[in-house]
């Protein structure tokens, strides 16, 4: 068994003007203006600080990022297949892990992170994750979720919103919402079924230090930990690259993102607003939902109001599949 | 103390990598390499290996662990069979680009369909080209010196190689042998402990690993990675050579004659089905037939030179494929490709042709060989060989159409 080596308590940062002012994410790279994923990027990496080492699965934050003699970042990365991110982030805590043991390396075992997108997390990569959780491994996996295959051009993935055009889902006069599937749960994927996992939470580049905080939680623990970050894309989702902070504060104020902790077992919310407003209000800042028709409006608002109630609880979902339609 | 013990080809493996001090193993079942896997899970429980042993989710994550555990350093093993080597093919190509020093070990075993579980080369064969050293192992004992042989190959600082450790399912990996095993002491001193270079991933010394390029930076890399394979062969030798002298071992580096002094007609193949080749060439020999046969030890790097000088000698050399490629040029036969490119330059070429044998698991019986030296034997009178390849036990004059083999036994034709 894994001799525990981590000994390391990253402190709360409890105002804005505490934030480490080190950069391990430094500017250079290709992302667009306004993008979501980038700036959690920034957060996380200096979050964790120096001992840190990052695992780049395939999607936007390797394509955009990594480019040959000037990546970003200033910690140890790897570039992994979109598949096996936590696989790959399993092998090097193991390395780790026995070559402290052994005396070949030392130093307090470092962070080691998984920056992977929802195709990388909940699609092609569930395998690997599922099974970095199951083994627990001391690793955060971070999913930076920007409700698309993006760099690809666009497509859907388990997490894009119903209703939203991607160019896998294009409305037409068959299909006029799109996207008729409703999107998995991810955090509920790794609570439901991984027992080694003690600390789950979600987070939103609206809310920095809430972000931080939480990534210095979760590298705390010893462990699997899993951050499931809200990125809004300005590309993909259409909206003015102005807007992405406003378009992720909206998303907590309709319900359709809530910022939560799971720990040992309890759920505690934050920033929940104390009255949502209507789901119209932020489909109308993004022209992926341009399309929907008020019955679809209605569908999404219903979905919400059973999501929002507790996190944890199941949604079902208010349409037949599309095989069924 | 150096002992003998008598172990499978798995667990011959097994010793050997725990006799490397191994850090890292990635496990995933399939039949038949599985039994390493046992030996080594047994290892670390009972606390004889010092290890961290991970249960992987499947062979992709097989390699995908070992990837990142060699990329912070560690010295990993993992291994597969069949489809479990065409399941993590993903991973072959950034493993051997990342220049990580990887090893795994392949018992061989017929891809599906039909589900077959005997041995064939194909699987293995299938990812020679992805930038991994390969090569074969005869027997058990073969099979464990050449896992600490490729350690020491693949870790050489100017390699810096993954390696395919490959023996045949169930010929080599389930049927015990004689295996001498050196001391501890002897196998530290031929393999010191795996040091990562500045090619790390370490926080103390940041860095990027396998970022994007652009097209035009791409032959480039591709480049030093034919380098590494052009650069291979004078550390291979090397290698061998200490290897001998420390455990009092007498292997050629690349090819293996047997009965060559003056034979006409060789069989040129690798692997377990050598064995029976041997009794072959000696029963032949009785009866008057200048026989012989030259065992390949590595498909990668393939050693164009000393197969050219060697076939030189003969008059026909059959190539044994225990693999196949559908619709390649020389109608299936990989070895045969590889083998005729390589004499193709040199002043004196010997007739060359290929026999499929042991596809499917299936064994080369005596009968086979004898029918094969035949088939060599009229194309020396001939002066010409009639064609590229034959499939032993299939084209016999009873054989293929009426269904049965040279012993008779009827030929299950399965038809979809």
């Amino acid at each position: 068994m894994p001799v525990p080596v981590k000994t390391q308590n990253l402190p709360p940062i409890k105002k804005l003007r505490n934030i480490p002012k080190e950069e391990m994410y430094v500017p250079g790279h290709r992302t667009c203006a306004g993008c979501g994923p980038a700036l959690q990027y920034r957060l996380v990496a200096k979050a964790a600080g120096p001992n840190s080492i990052l695992i780049g699965p395939t999607g936007c934050m390797y394509v955009a990022n990594a480019s040959y003699l000037c990546t970003p970042y200033r910690v140890p990365w790897i570039h992994t297949q979109i598949t096996n991110g936590g696989a790959v982030a399993s092998g090097i805590e193991a390395a780790y892990q026995v070559r402290i043991r052994k005396g070949s390396w030392e130093g307090e075992l470092p962070n080691v992170i998984v920056m992977a997108g929802d195709g990388g997390t909940s699609d092609i990569g569930l395998q690997a994750m599922s099974a970095l959780m199951y083994r627990g491994h001391d690793v955060l996996f971070v999913c930076y979720d920007n409700e698309s295959y993006a760099n690809t051009g666009i497509q859907t993935s388990p997490t894009t919103p119903y209703g939203a055009n991607t160019t896998f889902t294009p409305p037409g006069k068959a299909v006029p919402e799109g996207k008729k599937l409703f999107p998995k749960d991810v955090p509920q994927l790794v609570i439901g079924g991984h027992p080694a996992v003690k600390y789950v939470a979600t987070a939103s580049v609206a809310y920095p230090l809430d972000l931080m905080n939480k990534v210095r939680k979760a590298l705390n623990y010893k462990g699997p930990t899993f951050l499931h970050i809200h990125a809004p894309c300005p590309k993909g989702w259409k909206f003015d690259e102005s807007k992405t902070i406003e378009v992720a504060r909206l998303a907590i104020q309709t319900g359709m993102w809530s910022l939560y902790e799971w720990e040992n077992g309890e759920y505690k919310y934050q920033h929940r607003p104390s009255k949502y407003k209507p789901v119209r209000t932020y489909l109308e800042t993004q022209r992926r939902f341009a399309h929907l028709q008020e019955e679809h409006i209605a569908k999404m608002q219903a979905f919400v109001d059973a999501r929002i109630k507790a996190p944890g609880v199941p949604v079902s979902v208010p349409l037949p599949g599309p095989r069924e339609a | 103390m150096a002992k003998e013990l008598t172990l499978s080809g798995c667990a011959a493996a097994a010793q050997a990598v725990k006799m490397a001090r191994v850090d890292v193993i990635c496990s995933y079942p399939i039949r038949p390499y599985t039994a390493a896997m046992m030996e080594l899970a047994k290892m670390v429980n009972e606390g004889e290996l010092d290890a961290e042993f991970i249960h992987g989710e499947g062979e992709h994550a097989q390699l995908s662990v070992v990837y990142g555990a060699s990329a912070a350093g560690a010295r990993v093993f993992t291994g597969s069979a069949g489809v479990g080597v065409t399941y993590a093919f993903e991973n072959y190509s950034p493993i051997s680009g990342g220049r990580l020093p990887v090893q795994m070990m392949i018992a061989d075993r017929a891809l599906d369909p039909p589900g077959d579980f005997g041995s064939e080369h194909t699987d293995a064969m299938s990812a020679r080209d992805q930038g991994w050293i390969m090569g074969w192992a005869e027997t058990p004992q073969e099979a464990f010196d050449n896992h600490l042989i490729n350690y020491r190959i693949g870790e050489d600082a100017r390699v810096m190689l993954p390696q395919f450790v490959c023996q045949d399912g169930y010929f080599v990996s389930h049927i015990p042998g004689k295996v001498k095993i050196p001391d501890q002491a002897q196998v530290d001193e031929f393999l010191p402990p795996y040091r990562p270079g500045r090619h790390v991933l370490d926080p103390k010394q940041p860095c990027s690993h396998g970022p994007q390029i652009r097209p035009d930076q791409g032959a480039i890399m591709d480049l030093q990675r034919a380098q590494a394979f052009l650069d291979l062969p004078p550390v291979i030798e090397e290698v061998i050579d200490a290897y001998n002298r420390i455990m009092g071992r007498s292997y050629s580096p690349w090819l293996e004659e047997f009965m060559t002094d003056d034979a006409e007609i060789v069989f040129f193949l690798m692997g377990a089905h050598t064995a029976t080749a041997r009794h072959a060439v000696r029963h032949l020999r009785e009866r008057g037939v200048k026989a012989g046969l030259v065992k390949l030890r590595f498909v990668r790097p393939w050693p164009s030179e000393q197969v050219a000088r060697s076939l030189a000698k003969f008059k026909a050399v059959g190539v044994i494929e225990t693999s196949t490629s559908y619709g390649g040029s020389m109608r299936g036969g990989n070895l045969l490709a590889e083998v005729r490119a390589s004499i193709y330059d040199a002043p004196k070429r010997p007739l060359t042709t290929s026999f499929m044998a042991g596809l499917g698991g299936d064994v080369i019986p005596l009968q086979e060989f004898y029918w094969m030296a035949g088939k060599l034997l009229a194309a020396v009178k001939a002066g010409r060989v009639e064609k590229a390849v034959y499939w032993a036990g299939l084209e016999h004059e009873d054989a293929p159409a009426a269904g049965a083999r040279s012993d008779g036994a009827p030929v299950a034709v399965a038809v979809h």
